[in-house]
């Protein structure tokens, strides 16, 4: 859906996985971008 | 049914035991006929009534009681993992969570006889941090109504099982009839979307070291990394690619509005 807008775009093989097995860098998920589910406690 | 009789005059409460246990760690196993069947041993005065029910309030405290940790355990990835097969994973992950906020302790009490959510409710109290002795409370009013329910069933309906029976093999007949019709809607369905975006099969992929060489390069300022993973999968704690964006796939036409398009966007999920 990218491409069909005009964007340059590509897959990474095996996604997050891959990238954490090869021991590139990682970062926390910013907190604004966590949905807040709801809880009960 | 006839079967489970004789069966549940033999090994009458550790049957009633196991089978509830496997039910109720998510096994498909008839926990509901099993009961119906210790009923009408109970009325026969082949098994008491006592251990019958206390054999199947333990079991089912027993296995909800794991789900519910299990749950605690994974957070949300097992209510992702529970929603992959809705056509909108984000939306039934949403609505799962508020509907079960809204409506939980009374889901809880009734949900042994809704296949599926009974399934659900446990692990999904677990996610939402549902105290422990809140959920047995209820699980254990809820366990209670759903044994004595179908022991009555069993009890009362003894001498027209047959009967019953024979019921329950027509209603099965026209309930396999609209499964399989399901399936195969589901099916097509799957098979149209599947032609629609087969022409995506030829995005350019690449290899984490190829990506990371490029990162490290020159050209760096060119890479865009974007998750698209849906929300609902992140937990407190997640993580992702370092210097990666967020894109959510259901809101392209807002997300794309932001981006550049001399960049070469990376697109990774889990």
């Amino acid at each position: 859906m990218l491409m069909e807008r005009g964007f340059n775009t590509f897959v990474i093989v095996g996604g997050l996985t891959a990238w954490r097995k090869a021991g590139e860098p990682l970062e926390s998920v910013p907190k604004d971008d966590l949905v807040k589910l709801p809880t009960f406690n | 049914m006839n079967s489970w009789i004789p069966l549940m005059l033999r090994h009458g409460y550790v049957l009633t035991f196991a089978i509830l246990l496997a039910e109720a760690v998510g096994l498909p196993f008839p926990a509901s006929i099993a009961l119906v069947a210790a009923g009408a041993a109970i009325a026969s005065h082949a098994l008491g009534f006592p251990q019958v029910l206390l054999a199947a309030i333990y079991a089912l405290l027993i296995g909800d009681s794991i789900q519910f940790w299990l749950g605690r355990k994974m957070g949300w990835s097992l209510l992702g993992f529970l929603c992959r097969l809705s056509l909108n994973p984000e939306t039934c992950m949403l609505r799962s969570a508020e509907s079960f906020y809204k409506r939980g302790k009374m889901t809880l009490i009734i949900a042994k006889f809704v296949p599926g959510v009974n399934t659900m409710a446990a692990p999904l109290a677990g996610s939402m941090k549902m105290r422990f002795h809140q959920f047995l409370l209820l699980d254990f009013a809820g366990s209670l109504l759903y044994t004595l329910t179908y022991l009555c069933v069993g009890f009362l309906s003894r001498d027209v099982l047959a009967t019953v029976f024979n019921s329950f093999r027509v209603a099965g007949r026209a309930m396999e009839a609209v499964l399989l019709v399901a399936v195969i809607v589901y099916a097509v369905y799957r098979l149209v979307q599947f032609r629609k975006y087969r022409q995506y099969n030829v995005v350019p992929r690449i290899q984490v070291q190829e990506l990371a060489a490029r990162l490290a390069s020159d050209q760096s300022h060119t890479v865009l990394i974007a998750d698209v993973r849906s929300h609902g999968y992140y937990d407190v704690g997640a993580e992702r690619i370092k210097g990666s964006i967020r894109i959510e796939p259901n809101n392209l036409d807002e997300e794309t509005k932001s981006l550049a398009k001399n960049k070469e966007i990376y697109l990774y999920c889990t």
